[in-house]
């Protein structure tokens, strides 16, 4: 049997067949949710939005654009805790408040982080979320170009950068 | 060659995306730097701990409520499209209108995420789209919120609709599945005051005297019966009299529609 | 790690606590959902785990001995008296004693989201939680919840609710209704939200400054109704009595 391609599927799905989504799910839930927990830090949290996320996936199937699916997804993904994160502070907040709320260590449970993760929640935002993205989830340059509305020349730029913040990071606090 | 230079190219070269003639140029500088040479060892170890990276697994929970959602989504057979299609050559303006909304998500998120990148490519059509995209969003925030396993969040769900001056029918549908069924007192009564602004749909109507018959919390049975009494809903007085002759009607709510009942004409 | 481990096991021996309490393990637990016929008292502790102090007054009787305790509900697997299992994401915790077998304690971290639900006639007492709390009193019961931060769902259906905020999270809105107690609410003096008070027959009273009562208040029902804003405005707090009085004061 032939496998499908992602956009193959979100096609089909597109289409009307909506099991094609279980599949998507199975596929990327994971990724979706590892990227929201790193960027966040909270578990529950990150199964909500990332519940959210293929919510959205299911909504606007008619609107997928036979784009790279995963562009689209994390598009959807990044988008998703924005609104979440500018809906909890109620004021038109921007993402470097994500650096506050990831600092707050919550009191009680302590969750065990890797050192990898608590050096990226010392980033910017914005740089965490870009290395998130390249090195995590290995999007390419160009498909993050293409998500963000830049080039890939200035993405590869900004990623190389914040990699060397990271650097200092890592090996700062180790 | 100078550091710096060289520096900015450490991570295509552990890449491997450099040219052949620049890999040996950064080859080169390596050999006789000490700085460069520790710091791609530092590179090298942090792309390898991406890499090595644990997946954390979500809870089972989270595969059960979308396969549910989408099992009821199969069901609803509704119309999801945010961008009408035209009849004719279809698959070209669909794509077309899947390429302007893409757009309009890029934009609302670049604007938080990426703002900085991003510079002066907006017009105003990609504005406009992001308007009514805004909307959209807004109601499958909605929708969601009313499915989310914490009351608070469902009554902040619900709390959204009434700032809407817009309703699908789907979205009264929901409102009216909260104040129905849902298992939180709060969340029914913040629902029996949400949908009170929408009395003029006989969707809601009819959902307020199914309501009336159907809810047990004195504090809700008194706000259905205001908001039906508020709307001189003539149906509403034969199952209030119901009420007034059960007796596990608590003795206040019993006094209400007494007293209120005369008042519908 | 090994620290926490070492210092764990100096805080079970300097206090002896774990002979008569329970624990368990709260990974991947959503929400704690405590049900109860006796008196429920829910307190904050540092550990990320359950721990229900049983604190009987009468002793488990000599008969009894190596016999569990059986209730309508379930089997005692705590040997504390209750009965305590795992549904999906959530940790279900029930109180298999009647009426008043003694107050136990049950103890979480502050962050958990906890869902306590009274079926008799007892009272809710929820100190110190920064997470999400729902409490309700099905049949008639008093709810107190202390140092609360919201966000709070509260309902009870002929007890008092009373509840004092440290602060008030702007996340997600806070209701809190009761169909015959009385309603009383305490906020930081400088907490930003939106209010709306509600009493069918009761009265409302506060020393926070709102805006005009609602007067287009629709055809003369009894209801009485204020929706105003403090401090600019901020997360919808909702109270609502049918019968009761309300009463939202500032903290002191």
């Amino acid at each position: 049997m032939e496998t499908l391609t992602d956009e193959n599927l979100m096609m089909d799905v597109a289409r009307g067949n909506l099991d094609g989504l279980k599949l998507l799910f199975e596929r990327h839930h994971m990724h979706v949710f590892n990227f929201l927990y790193k960027m966040t830090g909270d578990r529950m949290l990150s199964e909500d939005i990332a519940q959210d996320v293929f919510y959205k996936i299911m909504k606007y199937r008619t609107s997928y654009n036979n784009g790279k699916f995963v562009s689209w997804l994390f598009t959807i993904a990044r988008n998703s805790l924005n609104t979440h994160f500018r809906n909890q502070r109620h004021t038109d907040g921007d993402m470097d408040q994500l650096n506050e709320v990831q600092l707050q260590e919550p009191e009680g449970r302590e969750e065990e982080f890797s050192h990898l993760h608590r050096a990226l929640s010392k980033l910017e935002a914005s740089d965490r979320e870009l290395l998130l993205l390249n090195r995590f989830q290995e999007i390419k340059y160009a498909e993050l170009a293409e998500m963000t509305g830049s080039t890939p020349g200035a993405i590869k730029t900004k990623v190389s950068r914040a990699l060397g913040k990271l650097r200092e990071i890592y090996f700062g606090i180790i | 060659m100078e550091t710096a230079h060289i520096k900015d190219r450490l991570v295509d070269y552990l890449d491997g995306t450099l040219e052949a003639y620049q890999r040996e140029e950064v080859k080169a500088h390596l050999d006789s730097c000490a700085a460069c040479s520790q710091e791609l060892e530092e590179l090298k170890t942090i792309l390898s701990a991406f890499k090595n990276e644990a997946m954390e697994r979500p809870s089972a929970s989270l595969r059960t409520n979308f396969y549910a959602l989408v099992e009821k989504e199969k069901k609803l057979d509704t119309k999801v499209l945010p961008l009408q299609v035209g009849k004719g050559r279809k698959t070209k303006e669909w794509a077309m209108g899947g390429v302007r909304m893409a757009a309009g998500v890029a934009l609302l998120v670049g604007a938080y995420f990426f703002g900085k990148y991003q510079e002066g490519n907006t017009n105003m059509e990609q504005i406009g789209n992001l308007r009514a995209e805004t909307l959209e969003v807004r109601q499958t925030a909605m929708l969601s919120l009313m499915e989310n396993t914490s009351a608070s969040k469902r009554i902040q769900g619900v709390n959204f609709i009434t700032e809407q001056d817009k309703l699908d029918t789907e979205i009264i549908g929901a409102l009216a599945d909260r104040m129905l069924y849902d298992e939180n007192t709060n969340v029914r009564l913040t629902a029996v005051e949400a949908l009170g602004k929408f009395t003029s749909f006989g969707q809601v109507k009819d959902a307020f005297i199914k309501a009336l018959k159907t809810e047990k919390d004195p504090t809700v049975q008194i706000a259905i019966i205001h908001t039906l009494v508020r709307i001189q809903e003539k149906r509403a007085i034969a199952p209030m009299r119901d009420l007034l002759g059960k007796e596990d009607t608590q003795p206040f709510v019993k006094e209400q529609i007494e007293s209120l009942i005369p008042s519908i004409i | 790690m090994k620290r926490s481990i070492a210092f764990l096991t100096v805080f079970v021996l300097s206090t002896g606590l774990w002979a008569q309490g329970y624990t368990h393990s709260l990974d991947g637990i959503k929400w704690v959902k405590i049900e109860s016929k006796s008196d429920i008292v829910v307190k904050t502790h540092s550990k990320s785990q359950l721990l229900i102090k049983g604190k009987t007054t009468d002793p488990i009787p000599e008969k009894a001995k190596g016999l569990r305790l059986v209730g309508d509900d379930g089997t005692d697997n705590t040997e504390v008296g209750f009965y305590v299992f795992k549904d999906g994401n959530d940790l279900i915790i029930r109180n298999l004693r009647k009426m008043d077998g003694g107050s136990s304690e049950i103890y979480l971290p502050s962050n958990q989201n906890i869902s306590v639900n009274s079926k008799g006639l007892n009272d809710i007492e929820i100190t110190g939680f920064s997470g999400e709390i729902e409490a309700s009193a099905e049949v008639t019961g008093n709810i107190t919840i202390l140092e609360a931060t919201g966000p709070i769902t509260a309902n009870s259906n002929t007890g008092n609710i009373s509840v004092t905020f440290n602060k008030v999270n702007q996340a997600a809105p806070i209701s809190i209704s009761t169909a015959t107690g009385e309603v009383d609410i305490t906020l930081p003096t400088d907490t930003p939200a939106d209010l709306s008070l509600q009493s069918t027959m009761g009265e409302i009273y506060t020393n926070f400054d709102l805006s005009v009562p609602d007067k287009n208040g629709l055809k003369a029902v009894s209801t009485q109704k204020i929706n105003g804003a403090i401090n600019k405005g901020g997360v919808k707090i909702n109270l609502n009595s049918a019968t009761g009085n309300i009463y939202l004061r500032k903290k002191q």
